[in-house]
């Protein structure tokens, strides 16, 4: 392809190669290789919880049954005597409606 | 596997790129820089992709000269690659004298042809890859930028 006649232009273009082998370029760009897992973030949002769990304010559940109501009444006999009968019941138990006071007193 | 071995293969030929790169940019070595980090991310993201029909050095060539004129377009201070004109050059070389400024003084597409074949080694077919040309239209442009350049060449000789 190339004759005599391109012997000066070849000249010419290595003069340009020599010139051009001063000139600084960019060194390749090595791409990053990915680091795998990083260990440090399950670590830490484990720590976080297990930390959460032992400060979180706990509610203190309440075992204790409910609270009785006892009930003094004062009845008659069959003799006239006045009776104090003391009962205890629980909430249900004794539940009245607000009004039944209405039935009887009217 | 192909992604190492393609790598290994862009590091060899990076110093060369580099240099074609900077041809591309008009001898703006740092538009050259930047064209070239554009090129290695495309090819990192897939955007450009080596299908093995040609090889590295031709593809890798045609990359970095699609995204030069995609850089200088964007820049406004070229129409379009397929439009590149060859327009008419004068008879006198330029009056700065050194290599780049001659070869600056060539329609575009002869610059390029010259570059390819003379200082990296190519052949014609490879620059018809390389430019999208059909391999009469690139001898064309050979034959008469040799013929331009080498007037250019003496006629400076004659002046100095």
């Amino acid at each position: 392809m190339r004759n005599e006649s391109d012997r000066e232009i070849q000249s010419f273009f290595d003069q340009l190669k020599e010139k051009d082998l001063k000139i600084d370029f960019p060194v390749f760009p090595e791409p990053t290789k990915p680091s795998g897992i990083n260990w440090w973030i399950p670590f830490g949002i484990a720590a976080s919880l297990a930390l959460g769990y032992f400060l979180w304010p706990q509610q203190k559940q309440d075992f204790n049954p409910p609270a009785e109501v006892i009930i003094i009444t004062l009845e008659k006999d069959e003799n006239d005597n006045q009776q104090i009968l003391i009962e205890e019941k629980t909430y249900l138990e004794t539940w009245e409606s607000p009004t039944s006071s209405l039935l009887t007193e009217y | 596997m192909k992604k190492h071995w393609l790598e290994t293969i862009l590091k060899e030929l990076h110093s060369e790129a580099y240099h074609w790169s900077r041809q591309c940019c008009s001898f703006d070595e740092d538009r050259a820089k930047d064209v070239l980090q554009l090129v290695y991310l495309k090819i990192l993201e897939g955007k450009a992709v080596y299908k093995e029909k040609s090889q590295v050095k031709t593809w890798l060539f045609s990359v970095i000269r699609f995204t030069a004129y995609e850089e200088l377009r964007k820049e406004g201070k070229n129409t379009s690659l397929d439009h590149l004109a060859d327009m008419a050059y004068e008879d006198d070389p330029p009056e700065n004298d050194s290599h780049e400024a001659l070869l600056q003084a060539l329609p575009e597409r002869q610059k390029e042809v010259l570059l390819m074949v003379f200082y990296h080694d190519m052949t014609l077919e490879q620059c018809a890859e390389v430019m999208q040309l059909h391999i009469g239209t690139v001898r064309t442009h050979y034959d008469r930028g040799k013929k331009k350049l080498k007037e250019w060449i003496e006629k400076t000789r004659i002046e100095k």
